[in-house]
C-alpha cells in the first residue's frame, strides 16, 4: 500500500490506514466470493455455491463496519484535502464493493441451480472467458486503489468496453443456443443471468476506478468520455 | 515510606524556623514604630485642643499653637500639587505616548530615576539660588511650593509612566483603530484610566513633601511666624487674591523643629503633639491614596 | 516608490471583475474587487517579514488567511489599517490599492488615520473600553466629531442590531461593557468597528478566546455581515475558516502559497504545502 505521509496524529494516521487496508480486505473477499462463483458454475459444485452465497453477510458486515468506521473518522476528525476525499473514495468503494458481493451471490444461486442440470458441452466456456476477465479487472482495480495509481485506473475503466463487447457477444451466443434447442431455454436463462452479473461487476469495477481518479487528483470523472479523462488527468501527470 | 515522611518531616521543620525568624524580623520594625507613635500620643495627645490649632507660635509653651504651621504647610502643598501635577502628568504622559523609544529618551528615563534619589537639601540649594536670588521670589510661599514641586517632580512622572503603562496595548489599539488620533487617544483613553494610578502617586508624593524641612531651611523659612499670609479670597473685586503667594511662611516640621530645640520640656510637648497631628495628616493622605486607587479600580478589569 | 510600483501600474486593471485566484475561474460571477495587493512587502526593522505577496480581496465576501503561527497572518492584515504605524522600524513596500477610488493604503503621502478610517478591525481578545456599552459602540462618531445626540443614538443601535448584541443590552445601555461575557463583549468590539460603516472589516483570530457557543455566534454574524462589508478573517481555526470563508490564502513563512476558492483550498489544493498544513500533517 502506498503510505500514507505522516500526520502530526498518529492516531489519525493510524485510522486512516485502517480504512484503507479494511477495503482492500474486502475487496480481497469480494474477489474470493466472484472465484468460488464461477469455480461452483463451471465445476457444478453445489456446496461451494452455498458457502458463497453464505459468505455475503460476511461481505455486507465488512460494508456496515467501515462505513461506520469512515463516519467516525468524519465526526471526529473533521478530515480535509487528501483526507477528504479518501474518506469519501472508501465510503463509495465499498458501496460498489457490496454490490459485486450481490452479484456474486446471484452467481452462486444459479450455480446452485444449474448444479442438477444437464450440463453443455463447453462446460460454459463463454462465461469463463468472461469471468476471468471481470476478475482480473476487479483484481487490477483493488491494486490501483493500494497503489493510488490513476494511470491504471483509466486502464481498467477501457477494459470496461472490452467487457461489455464480451458480454455483447456471450449473449449473442446463448440466444443461438436457445434457438437451437428450446429444452435448454431455462438453464440458459440462468446463464444469462450470470453472464449479467458479471457485466454488472465490470461496471462497479469502473465505478472504483473512478473514485481512485477522484482520490487522487481531486477530479470528479462521473459522466465523463474517458478520452476526456485520459487528455484532463493523465495529460498532467505525464511529464 | 519512613524515608520519605522523614524527609517531609525535616523540611516542614525548616519551613517553621523561616516563619519564625520571619515573623520576629517583621516584629522589630512594626514595635520600633509602635512604640515612637505610642510616645508621640502620649507626650502629645494632652496638648491637643482648639486652642493649639487656632493659636500663634509663642513664648509660652501654654499658649503657643500650630496655626501658622499648618496654614503654611496647606498652602505650600497646593501650590506644590497644582505645579508638580500638570507638570509631571505631561511629562509621563509625553514620554509614554509620544517621545521616541531611542537612547535619548533612554537616557532620561534614567536620569529621572536618579532625579527621585537626589538628596532634598540638594533642591534647597538649587532652589535658594534659582528662585531667591535669580527670580527674586524672596523667601515665600511661592519659593517653597515650587522647590517641593521640583522635589516631588521625578516621583509623579514615574507614577504617571506607571500608571499608564499597566494601560493595555490593547486598549490604544482599539482606539487607534477606529481612526483617533494620538492626542484622542490620550485624551479619551490612557489619562482617564490611568487617573487612579496617577493620583495615588501624586498623594503619596505629596505625603513625602509634606514631611520635608531641609529644603525649606535652606531657602530661609521662617521658624517663628506670627501672623497668617493674605487671604486669597478678597471681598472686593476680582475677589480672589494671589498676594499670599509672596508672603513668609513656616511649616508644620519646621515649626516642630523649633520646639525641639528649645530646652524647655513644655516646648518638646507641643512638638509631639505638633507631629502627631503632622503624622496623622500624612496618614490621612495615604488612606485617601488607597481609597482612590480602590475606586477606580473597581471600573476597570484588566 | 521603486520598481514595485512600476511593475504594479503596467500590470493595472479595473476592479470590475472577481478576484483571480490560484487555480483561476473558480470566483463566482457577480463579484467585483475590493482591494487588490501587488508586491507587498513589510519589514519590522531588519526583517523580512511579508514577501512579494499578490492578492485580490473580493467585495463583500468573506477572505480568511491561515497558516502555521508567525506565517504572517497578523502581519498581513494589520497592513490593511496600518496597525503597524504605530510602532518603529516598521516599513511597507509595493501596494495595497482600495476599489472603486484606487486610494493606494500603503502610499507614503496617505494618512494611517484617513486609512483606519475606511478599514475597521476586529482584535484576538476582546479590548471593550472601560466605559459604558453606548460609549465603546459612540467612539468611532466621537472621534470623527459626531455630537449629535439623535444621530449617535440611532447609529449606536444600527451598529448593536447588526452585531446581534442589541436584545441582549438594549436595557443596560449604560452599564459598564466589562460586565459582559466574553463573547458578548467580543460582540461589542464588532459593533463598535461597524457604528462608523467600514469598507473593510478585519478580524483578526476573532474568537480564539471565546467557547465555542461564543464562537458560532460570531461566525453566524460574519455570514450576515458579508451583506453589507467586505471582511478578511485571520484564523488558526482552519475549521473555521472552511465554515465562514468564500475565499482562503494559505500563508507560510511570510508568503501566500496558495489562494483559492475556500471549496478547493479545503478539498483539493494544489500545492503540497498547503495538503500537508490542511490535513495536519508534517511538511
Amino acid at each position: 500500500m502506498e503510505p500514507i505521509h505522516t500526520h502530526i496524529s498518529r492516531q489519525y494516521n493510524a485510522e486512516l490506514d485502517e480504512i484503507r487496508s479494511r477495503v482492500l480486505q474486502m475487496g480481497g473477499l469480494v474477489e474470493q466470493q466472484i472465484e468460488q462463483a464461477l469455480d461452483a458454475l463451471i465445476k457444478g459444485n453445489t456446496a461451494t455455491g452455498e458457502a458463497v452465497i453464505m459468505n455475503d453477510t460476511q461481505v455486507n458486515k465488512m460494508e456496515v463496519t467501515i462505513d461506520e468506521e469512515c463516519n467516525q473518522i468524519i465526526a471526529r476528525r473533521q478530515p480535509a484535502a487528501s483526507d477528504l476525499r479518501l474518506v469519501v473514495a472508501v465510503i463509495k468503494t465499498i458501496t460498489d464493493l457490496e454490490r459485486i458481493g450481490d452479484e456474486a451471490e446471484k452467481i452462486a444461486r444459479m450455480a446452485v441451480q444449474l448444479a442438477g442440470e444437464e450440463r453443455p458441452k463447453n462446460n460454459y466456456a463463454e462465461i469463463q472467458t468472461l469471468g476471468n476477465h471481470v476478475r482480473q479487472m476487479l483484481h487490477d482495480t483493488l491494486d490501483a486503489f493500494a497503489r493510488l495509481d490513476i494511470e491504471a485506473a483509466v486502464r481498467i475503466a477501457r477494459e470496461d468496453i472490452k467487457v461489455d463487447q464480451k458480454y455483447e457477444g456471450t449473449m449473442r451466443q446463448l440466444i443461438t443456443y436457445m434457438m437451437e434447442d428450446p429444452r435448454t431455454i431455462s438453464r440458459v436463462l440462468n446463464v444469462i443471468w450470470a453472464a449479467r452479473a458479471l457485466e454488472r461487476i465490470g461496471d462497479h469495477a469502473c465505478n472504483i476506478c473512478e473514485y481512485i481518479i477522484y482520490l487522487v487528483k481531486g477530479k470528479d470523472v462521473r459522466h465523463t468520455s474517458l478520452d476526456q479523462v485520459e487528455k484532463e488527468i493523465l495529460g498532467k501527470i505525464n511529464p | 515510606m519512613e524515608d520519605i515522611r522523614s524527609l517531609i518531616a525535616r523540611r516542614k521543620f525548616f519551613d517553621g524556623v523561616f516563619a519564625v525568624v520571619g515573623l520576629l524580623s517583621l516584629l522589630v520594625g512594626l514595635i520600633t514604630l509602635l512604640a515612637l507613635i505610642l510616645d508621640l500620643a502620649v507626650d502629645g495627645v494632652p496638648r491637643l485642643s482648639w486652642q493649639f490649632f487656632t493659636s500663634f507660635p509663642s513664648r509660652f509653651a501654654e499658649q503657643a499653637g500650630i496655626l501658622s504651621a499648618w496654614v503654611g504647610t496647606t498652602l505650600v502643598m497646593i501650590v506644590t500639587a497644582a505645579t508638580a501635577v500638570p507638570l509631571g502628568v505631561a511629562a509621563g504622559v509625553y514620554l509614554e505616548e509620544y517621545a521616541a523609544k531611542n537612547w535619548m529618551t533612554a537616557l532620561i528615563e534614567i536620569n529621572i530615576a536618579n532625579l527621585a534619589a537626589v538628596p532634598s537639601i540638594v533642591y534647597g540649594l538649587m532652589a535658594l539660588g534659582l528662585f531667591v536670588y535669580q527670580f527674586n521670589l524672596g523667601q515665600s510661599i511661592l519659593t517653597a511650593g515650587l522647590t517641593l514641586a521640583l522635589l516631588i517632580l521625578p516621583m509623579v512622572i514615574i507614577a504617571t509612566r506607571e500608571a499608564i503603562r499597566s494601560i493595555p496595548g490593547a486598549i490604544r489599539e482599539a482606539s487607534f483603530a477606529l481612526g483617533a488620533t494620538k492626542w484622542q487617544t490620550v485624551r479619551d483613553h490612557v489619562l482617564p484610566y490611568s487617573t487612579g494610578g496617577i493620583l495615588t502617586g501624586v498623594i503619596i508624593a505629596l505625603s513625602r513633601a509634606i514631611g520635608e524641612t531641609a529644603p525649606l531651611i535652606t531657602i530661609g523659612a521662617l521658624t517663628f511666624i506670627a501672623f497668617l499670609p493674605h487671604a486669597p479670597v478678597t471681598t472686593e473685586a476680582p475677589y480672589v487674591s494671589f498676594q499670599w503667594l509672596m508672603d513668609p511662611f513656616t511649616v508644620m516640621p519646621i515649626q516642630m523643629f523649633n520646639w525641639v530645640s528649645r530646652p524647655q520640656e513644655a516646648f518638646h510637648l507641643n512638638a509631639a503633639a505638633a507631629g502627631l497631628v503632622l503624622l496623622v495628616m500624612t496618614l490621612i493622605m495615604n488612606g485617601l491614596a488607597i481609597y482612590i486607587r480602590f475606586r477606580f479600580r473597581k471600573r476597570i478589569k484588566w | 516608490m521603486g520598481p514595485d510600483m512600476q511593475t504594479a501600474n503596467a500590470a493595472k486593471t479595473t476592479g470590475d471583475r472577481a478576484p483571480r485566484t490560484g487555480t483561476g475561474g473558480l470566483a463566482e460571477a457577480g463579484t467585483r474587487l475590493k482591494a487588490q495587493v501587488r508586491n507587498l512587502n513589510f519589514y519590522y526593522g531588519n526583517v523580512h517579514a511579508l514577501k512579494n505577496i499578490n492578492l485580490e480581496i473580493a467585495e463583500k465576501r468573506v477572505t480568511a488567511l491561515i497558516g502555521p503561527s508567525g506565517c504572517g497572518k497578523t502581519t498581513y492584515l494589520r497592513c490593511f489599517n496600518r496597525m503597524h504605524d504605530l510602532y518603529v522600524d516598521n516599513r511597507y513596500e509595493g501596494e495595497i490599492v482600495l476599489r472603486p477610488d484606487g486610494l493606494n493604503i500603503i502610499g507614503k503621502g496617505v494618512d494611517p488615520i484617513e486609512v483606519r478610517m475606511r478599514i475597521s478591525m476586529v482584535f484576538q481578545k476582546p479590548n471593550p473600553f472601560p466605559k459604558s456599552i453606548y460609549e465603546n459602540v459612540a467612539y468611532g462618531l466621537r472621534v470623527r466629531g459626531v455630537r449629535k445626540r439623535s444621530i449617535v443614538d440611532e447609529k449606536v443601535e444600527q451598529a448593536l442590531q447588526a452585531a446581534a448584541l442589541w436584545d441582549e443590552v438594549k436595557d443596560r445601555l449604560h452599564g459598564l461593557a466589562f460586565n459582559l461575557s466574553g463573547g458578548q463583549q467580543q460582540r461589542l468590539c464588532i459593533a463598535r468597528a461597524l457604528a462608523t460603516d467600514p469598507e473593510i472589516l478585519l478580524f483578526d483570530e476573532p474568537t480564539s478566546a471565546l467557547d465555542p457557543i461564543a464562537t458560532a455566534r460570531i461566525e453566524e454574524l460574519v455570514h450576515e455581515l458579508k451583506q453589507r462589508v467586505t471582511i478578511i478573517i485571520v484564523t488558526h481555526n482552519m475549521q473555521q475558516a472552511a465554515r465562514v470563508s468564500d475565499y482562503t490564502a494559505f500563508m507560510y513563512l511570510g508568503e501566500v502559497v496558495e489562494f483559492s476558492g475556500t471549496d478547493t483550498i479545503f478539498t483539493n489544493p494544489s500545492k503540497k504545502q498547503t495538503e500537508d498544513y490542511i490535513t495536519g500533517r508534517y511538511g
